[in-house]
């Protein structure tokens, strides 16, 4: 648990009378990747907004990043991407990056921003309002701004969606860059063969608790999707 | 402050773009100087000597909280609320940011409907324009203030076009016994009463304050 990343003990996410997450027990060491599997509805996206610090939790504990962090400087560390895109579409697509550096306090936004879309292979179309983007580009730019600050750990929610398979081979080779720099990785998604191709570890989320966790060689995609449906089901 | 910065900038420049917000805003509050023409008979010129100032500022009310239901409609769509709340900085700076963003939109709102107000009515305001500015902006500053903290909770909830006036004009009032007295006595008197002004000087900072502060946990879902 010292050098875990994040560390969750006995979390728990409520709206009203609606248990989102229930009792999570989690230890994502740091410089690894974990996916997180399961249905519609499993609390998984809500899991990731309690790490990225958009919500706090009902009850339980939990940590991310180094012991004795605020909640300020806990966000500075943690890139999220989520369902949504966060971008502006009256803004840029440079100007997107550059606000978003901006609000992370990065040192040259203008410059961080080219870096990005250069990345990313926006350049070409840098200044034209996002709002006019296909679903890829906007997954693009989305996927950059959520790197503008250069997090130790990044979060993404079903970062797959709306990329082509050029798009989507890119994305996985940036994963593997960032992997390799040492940063964690929690990757949310329905795919299990992108599960088991980035992850050392995998959990599987159903109707808020986790109901399989698989590493090392139950990491295979068989044993996995045997163990996903399984879960699911008994969970059902 | 870069926070502050970067909020306002984006707010401004999104609504050079696509004028979202100010042309509502202007429609409406020269709308009410309109029917005012229209309602009021010609000989009124005594019951505007009294009335003006009520008459003004309830354009300028109805017209913020116009605005202030859409300025945070554009950070809904896609989301951009929450990329917002991730930022590692005291979210009281996000709020500074929305509310002085606000803050101008509104002045400006305010400017142009006096000069409308001034010509339908044939109204002097020359004499008294700097000293009425600084009365609209010190009205405009509260209502900003407070209606950027009101506009932010009732952004998530269902019924949040319904919700802003419900929370909000209620707490105005303290804004608008300052700034409707204070405006009568300059408008009949060509003098600002101290009281009314040090009530909307101390009404402004208490809710930019308060709303600093707070906005930490309105952004919490």
């Amino acid at each position: 648990m010292t050098n875990a990343a994040i560390a969750a003990r006995g979390l728990e996410k409520r709206f009203g009378p609606v248990a989102a997450l229930r009792g999570i027990d989690l230890d994502v060491p740091a410089a690894t990747t974990l996916a997180v599997l399961g249905p519609n509805g499993a609390g998984k996206s809500t899991l990731l907004r309690l790490v990225a610090g958009l919500a706090r939790p009902t009850a339980g504990s939990l940590r991310v990043g180094n012991p004795g962090d605020d909640r300020r400087r806990t966000r500075g560390r943690v890139g999220y991407l989520a369902h949504a895109s966060f971008l502006y579409p009256a803004l840029t697509a440079r100007e997107n990056l550059i606000f978003a550096a901006r609000l992370y306090g990065v040192l040259d936004p203008r410059r961080r921003a080219a870096e990005l879309l250069e990345a990313q292979g926006l350049a070409a179309v840098a200044d034209r309002p996002a709002g006019g983007f296909s679903r890829g580009m906007a997954q693009r730019l989305a996927i950059a701004r959520g790197l503008v600050h250069d997090p130790s750990i990044v979060l993404l929610d079903e970062p797959y969606t709306g990329l082509d398979r050029a798009a989507a081979h890119a994305l996985t080779e940036r994963l593997r860059e960032l992997r390799a720099a040492g940063r964690t990785l929690v990757l949310v998604t329905h795919e299990l063969s992108r599960a088991c191709e980035l992850a050392d570890r995998a959990v599987v989320l159903a109707r808020g608790r986790i109901v399989h966790a698989a590493e090392g060689p139950a990491l295979g995609l068989a044993a996995l999707e045997q163990a996903y449906l399984a879960s699911v089901e008994s969970a059902a | 402050m870069n926070v502050l910065l970067a909020v306002l900038w984006k707010d401004l420049v999104s609504e050079w773009r696509t004028g979202d917000r100010i042309v509502s805003m202007l429609l409406f509050s020269v709308l009410v100087v309109i029917v005012f023409h229209f309602a009021l008979p010609a000989d009124a010129s005594q019951l505007l000597q009294t009335g003006a100032a009520g008459l003004l500022w309830i354009a300028y009310v109805f017209a913020s909280v116009l605005g202030l239901n859409r300025a945070f409609a554009l950070e809904l769509e896609n989301e951009a609320l929450s990329g917002l709340a991730l930022a590692p900085a005291d979210r009281g700076w996000i709020f500074l940011g929305k509310a002085a963003a606000n803050t101008l939109l509104l002045f400006l709102v305010q400017a142009v409907t006096a000069l409308a107000f001034a010509l339908a009515f044939d109204v002097r305001l020359g004499a008294v324009a700097l000293r009425f500015a600084v009365l609209m902006a010190l009205g405009a500053l509260g209502l900003s203030s407070v209606g950027t903290l009101f506009a932010a909770v009732a952004v998530r909830t269902r019924y949040r076009e319904v919700m802003l006036p419900l929370l909000l004009l209620p707490v105005m009032i303290p804004i608008l016994l300052g700034a409707v007295r204070a405006s009568s006595a300059l408008l009949e008197r060509g003098a600002l009463p101290s009281p009314e002004l040090r009530l909307l000087v101390v009404v402004d900072v208490a809710f930019l304050i308060v709303s600093f502060v707070l906005f930490e946990y309105v952004l919490d879902e």
